[in-house]
Parts: C-alpha cells; structure tokens; sequence
C-alpha cells in the first residue's frame, strides 16, 4: 500500500503537479470561453439570417453541430497536432488543444443555443415585431434571454466536460496535470503521482458536477 | 371618414390552401369594426395580414393612406403605429408589467430611458394597473395580463390596434374587466379591428360588424343590420348555434 | 491542389496503410462491445439500486456516481491501466480498457436510466400493484418498458459518447483505430492516416448522429 502513497515521490511530483494546475485551469477557461461565443454567435447568425440565398448558411452551421458531435475530440486534438503542419500550420499543443475543445465545445453550444432559441414560442418573436422592434432586438431583448435561461444547465454541464477532457492534452505534451503526473510516474516508477493528480481532478470538479446536477433539478427542462 | 387602415383585395393562402380571398375593409379614425367567425375562419390571418406578421399574396394594405411597406425600418415603424394584442396575450415573462410596456417606445421608437418609462406607466394606468408596474407576468391573472398587453401596444400611442380574440383565452369572469378597457379605449377615439366571439360586446360596442366564413367577408354593416336581419344562410347558421 | 491531395488524401499510404487501420477498427469494434453492454448492464444495476434504496443509500449513490464523475475519462483509464499492475493486477490491455471505460459511461446510463424509470408516473406503479404484481414484476413488466422508451434518445446519444470515448485507448497503448493510424502516420511519414481515420469514426458515427436528431435526442447530455 505504502508504494500508493509514496511521501518521497508525491513531494516530488507536488511542485510540478501544482503548476500544471495553472495550465488546466489556462487551458480550461480559454477553451470553455471561446466555444460558447462560438456556439452563440453561429445560434444567432442561425436564427437571424432571412431569406433564400442564405439559407445555405443555415445548413452549412447544423452540419458544422453534427461534424462535431461525431468527431471524437482526441482524434480531432491528434489531427490537429500531428498532420496540420504537413499543411504548413504549426500549432503549439496548448494551442491545437485550444482549438479542438473549443471547436467541440462550440458545436454542443451552438446546438443547445439553438435548441433553446427554437423553444421560445413564435408568439414571443410576433408580439416584439408587432411593436415595430426589429429582428436583431427582438432577438436580443425578448427571445435570447428566454432561450438562454433554458440553455444554462446543459451548458454548464458541456462546459464541465470540456473541462474535464483538458486531460485530452496531455498526449500533445501540454504540461498539464496528467501529463506532469505522467512524466513524474515514468521517472519514479510509482503510481502515487496518478494519485495525487487524480485527487486534484477530484478537488477541481466533484463541486462542479454537484453543481450542475443541483443546476439540473433546479432548472428541470426535459 | 376617412380611413386609417384600408385592405384592397388582400388574398392568402397556406400550402395552397386558401385562407383570405379578397378582402376589403376599412377601419375609420375612431371606429370599431368586429370580426366574427367560426374558427378557422381567417381572422387572425386577416389582422396579421395588417401589419405583416403575415405576408399577404394578393392586394394591398394601407395605412395612413400609404401601402405598408415590404420590410426593414418602414415596415417597423408601421408596425409602431399599428398595435396589436394577442388571444394568449404573448407577454415577455422575463420582464415585469412596465418593462414589458417600455421595451419598445425605448428600443424601436428610441425614446429615452425616462420617457420610455414615463409613456409605459401612462399606459398601465390607462388599463388600471397603474398599482401593479413591478408585477411579472406569471404573478398577474389572465385579465390583467391581458390589460398589460394592451398597454404595450397603448405605450406606442398607437392610431389603430388589432385585437385578436382579446378574451377567447380568459376564464369567463376575467372577461368583463378587459371588454371595460376596450370600451373606454373606443371613448377615447382609439381605432380597433378586433376579433372576437363576444357577440353581446360587438353588438353593443361595434360600429361595425364583419362576418368572415371561409377566408371572405360575407357581410359587413351596422351590428343591427348583421346581427338581427342576417341576409347569407352561413351568418344565419353561425348566429343560431350562439 | 493536387499537393494537397498527395499530403493529405495519398492514395498510396492509404492502400498501404489500410490493414492496420482495419486491424485497428476492429480493436475499437471489440472495446465498443465491451464498453456499451457493460455500461448498460452496470448502469441499469444503479439506477434499480437507486430507485429501491432508501433515501441515504440513493444520496450516498449519488455522491459515488459524481465522484466517478469527477475524473476525467482519461485519468480514470490511465489510473486503472497503470495503477493496476501495482496491485499485482494485470488483466490484457483490452479489458483494463474495457473495465475503465465501462466504470465511466454506466455513471451517465445509469442516471439516463433512473430519469426514464422516474418519468413514469405513481399511477402506473399503483395500478401494477392493484393487479398483485410484486415490486420486481411491476419494474419488469410496467415501468421499465416504458421508461426505457421515453429516455431512448438519450440512451443513443451516450452511445455515442461511449464509441467517442474508445479513442482513449490509443493512448494506453492498445492498437485500436486512432492508435494503428498514428503507427502508419510515423511509418509512412505522411498524415493521410490520420485523416483516413478520422474519416472512418465520421462515417461511423455520423449516422449514428442523424439518428439521434431523428429521435428528438438533445446534445444535452450530463458532464
């Protein structure tokens, strides 16, 4: 047992542990930011483009969500990172995993926006336009602070799971929790720094998930 | 008279099926016409064939002597004009009586925070709610939140106002209250085109009835002339089973 | 344009490098055989315990269910992968997967499966136990079947996480598609591969997607 909880190697994985924190927590809120504007920007470009030559637009933002949905996100991070620069575009890992969680992120957002939007009865747009608002502040005043009330809890759980696959970089060498782990493990033959990283995800998202589980009964959309 | 809203020959029709066929009405300054008939018969289409909120295939409408425009600001600045009230009342529930009466005098026709506010609690008391401005609509009754409604359209000093079956979504003893402000509206010279299944209102308050039975308008007169001397067998049918 | 395609889409590699792929798809086949049935039989398994419990053993249920929640798909594998070995456990890198990734989706399953049995209404279980069926028969025979169905496309949209969730794999080591697609990336030094793959998961799972929509599924599953 005592090999779990090694004192020796745990100090030794603790300082680079504790910075690899910083890049979770960087890499976590970065992510999760840029995939909700996305997903509420293609939301809104979604419901207010009118008229027949951009109603394409529509389509291409929907295929986009599924795309995305399909797409596992390590294999879009290792797409990403290991044949982009064949293509000339070198990403440092930080930045390709950036770029895929907020890529996934913003396909879910983009479809819970949506869904949200889309829920908000037809009346709502009729009565703001009948008083002469237009499209883009009926949108904004009268039906996306409705949608978005509806939107806030299956968002908050995305955005925990886009936290949680910051684990995902790791394997292009962000010198995050699991990679500091991994790379102290490797040295010490020792599964304590696991351990103490898998603790550290713990202490970082077990009142995140209560959260959004207390979010879900609050709320209680279905 | 002259006519604040006038529909020449307007037709619609619905994945071919037609809804509206040659409709022509005129709404006078200070009139109230009524629009009764079976469900299904096209009068909310008509009334929101008025301000657009559907598009109408054939005709004209025009307001103000002018054809209300195709779309963008001109159309919005119509519908600013044209106030309309819903049969579910299609309050905004996230905001309160007040905010929901100044979003747009603030937010379409740009006045300022203050005068917004100001023209929005005009409003609410004119429909007497003046006590209940900070009231959200889920804590009103269907009566009242109907008579918010209509001050969101009234905040908008508006030269006509669609009513689409103002009371069909009340419970019976809430009616009275909201046909009062109607009629107090009508003493005020507010135009109104309404629609409605309260012949007894439209008998007493109308100044004209139109009896719409399939997408047309098969009679249209004073409420004596349609009410008691009937002339098609379908308004005849339509007033027996009353 | 044409350099593009001989980067990205050579046909070349792609022939050459299609037997690993395969070999690699069905790696990924077989972890999806272990990781659906089992979350959905361990998953069912918590969702009855929490159902019959009483209220303390449902909440400390449900604290054990976020605790599990709380990990990263990818710690929990590498913890179990590697953690095992020290306790003298060494099952094949199949099943070590198998079992991490299994622990992981019946958490999501079985709160699916709890919300469906919770969707039915009290009259239901009334009425069963008015004819004298036992709590095991009403469940059976009443509430399941039609709990189930309301929470199909949710059950189908962690379907989904779960195949997702198979790529983990790769990085313990098991030769599944993500994995053999890096092997032929570094033997032919040429990305096609890796775009070959991500092709394979899109065609397998896109389907699967538009189906999900067809149900009425949301994207909105739990973190």
């Amino acid at each position: 047992m005592r090999i779990f909880f090694d004192p020796e190697v745990l100090a030794a994985a603790w300082p680079g542990i504790r910075s690899g924190i910083g890049v979770t927590l960087g890499l976590a809120l970065t992510s999760i930011a840029a995939g909700v504007a996305l997903g509420l920007l293609l939301a809104t470009v979604r419901a207010l483009i009118r008229g027949a030559p951009l109603r394409p637009v529509g389509g291409l933002i929907a295929a986009y969500a599924d795309v995305f949905r399909a797409m596992p996100p390590l294999v879009l991070l290792v797409v990403l990172y290991f044949a982009a620069p064949f293509a000339g575009i070198e990403l440092s890992g930080f930045m390709a995993a950036f770029v895929a969680l907020g890529l996934v992120l913003g396909a879910s957002a983009e479809e819970i926006f949506w869904a949200g939007i889309t829920s908000v009865n037809r009346g709502q747009w009729e009565a703001a336009l009948s008083t002469g608002l237009s499209r883009g502040e009926a949108f904004r005043r009268v039906v996306l602070p409705q949608a978005v009330r509806l939107t806030i809890p299956p968002l908050t759980n995305r955005a925990i799971a886009t936290g949680k696959n910051t684990a995902l970089a790791s394997v292009v060498a962000v010198p995050e929790v699991l990679n500091q782990a991994a790379s102290v493990q490797a040295q010490t033959a020792s599964p304590a720094p696991l351990l103490l990283a898998a603790g550290v995800y713990v202490a970082l998202f077990l009142p995140l998930v209560r959260i959004g589980r207390w979010l879900e009964t609050r709320f209680h959309i279905r | 008279m002259s006519a604040v809203l006038e529909l020449r020959g307007v037709g619609k029709t619905f994945a071919g099926v037609p809804a509206l066929r040659d409709i022509h009405l005129a709404v006078g300054t200070s009139e109230l016409v009524a629009l009764i008939g079976p469900s299904g018969s096209g009068k909310s289409t008509l009334l929101r064939c008025c301000n657009r909120l559907a598009e109408p295939d054939a005709g004209d409408v025009v307001f103000e002597g002018e054809p209300v425009p195709a779309g963008g600001a001109e159309l919005a600045s119509v519908r600013r004009r044209m106030g309309m009230v819903f049969q579910a009342f299609n309050l905004y529930p996230h905001l309160n009586a007040l905010e929901n009466a100044a979003l747009a005098p603030r937010r379409a026709a740009g006045l300022s925070h203050g005068e917004a506010e100001t023209a929005a609690r005009e409003a609410l008391e004119r429909v007497g709610l003046g006590d209940r401005t900070s009231a959200m609509p889920d804590g009103l009754s269907g009566g009242q939140q109907q008579r918010v409604a209509i001050a969101r359209a009234l905040a908008l000093r508006p030269r006509i106002l669609l009513l689409d079956e103002p009371t069909s979504a009340l419970d019976p003893e809430l009616v009275g209250s909201v046909l009062r402000v109607i009629r107090s509206l009508k003493e005020d010279g507010v135009a109104m085109l309404i629609a409605t299944h309260e012949i007894a209102f439209a008998r007493e308050a109308a100044d004209r009835i139109a009896f719409l039975a399939d997408g047309e308008i098969l009679e249209c007169g004073p409420p004596a002339e349609i009410l008691d001397r009937p002339r098609t067998e379908r308004l005849q049918s339509f007033l027996s089973r009353l | 344009m044409s350099e593009f395609f001989q980067t990205f889409l050579n046909p070349g590699v792609m022939a050459e490098s299609s037997g690993l792929l395969l070999r690699g798809l069905w790696v990924t086949v077989q972890a999806c055989l272990i990781v659906i049935p089992g979350g959905l039989f361990f998953g069912a398994g918590l969702a009855l315990a929490q159902t019959l419990a009483p209220a303390w053993g449902a909440r400390s249920l449900s604290w054990g269910v976020d605790l599990i929640r709380a990990f990263p798909p990818l710690v929990l594998l590498v913890l179990i992968v590697h953690g095992l070995p020290f306790l003298r456990i060494e099952p094949p890198p199949l099943l070590g997967v198998g079992i991490a990734l299994t622990i992981n989706t019946s958490t999501y399953y079985g709160e699916i499966l709890r919300a469906g049995i919770l969707s039915i209404e009290p009259t239901q279980w009334e009425a069963a136990r008015s004819t004298g069926l036992g709590t095991a028969a009403t469940l059976r025979h009443v509430i399941l079947p039609q709990g189930v169905r309301n929470v199909l496309p949710d059950l189908a949209g962690n379907t989904l996480e779960a195949v997702k969730l198979t790529s983990l794999a790769s990085v313990v080591a098991l030769p599944d598609l993500l994995r053999m697609a890096r092997v032929a990336q570094g033997v032919h030094f040429n990305p096609s591969p890796l775009i070959l793959a991500a092709v394979l998961y899109l065609a397998l799972l896109w389907p699967l997607v538009r189906l999900i929509r067809r149900m009425g599924g949301r994207a909105v599953l739990p973190a």
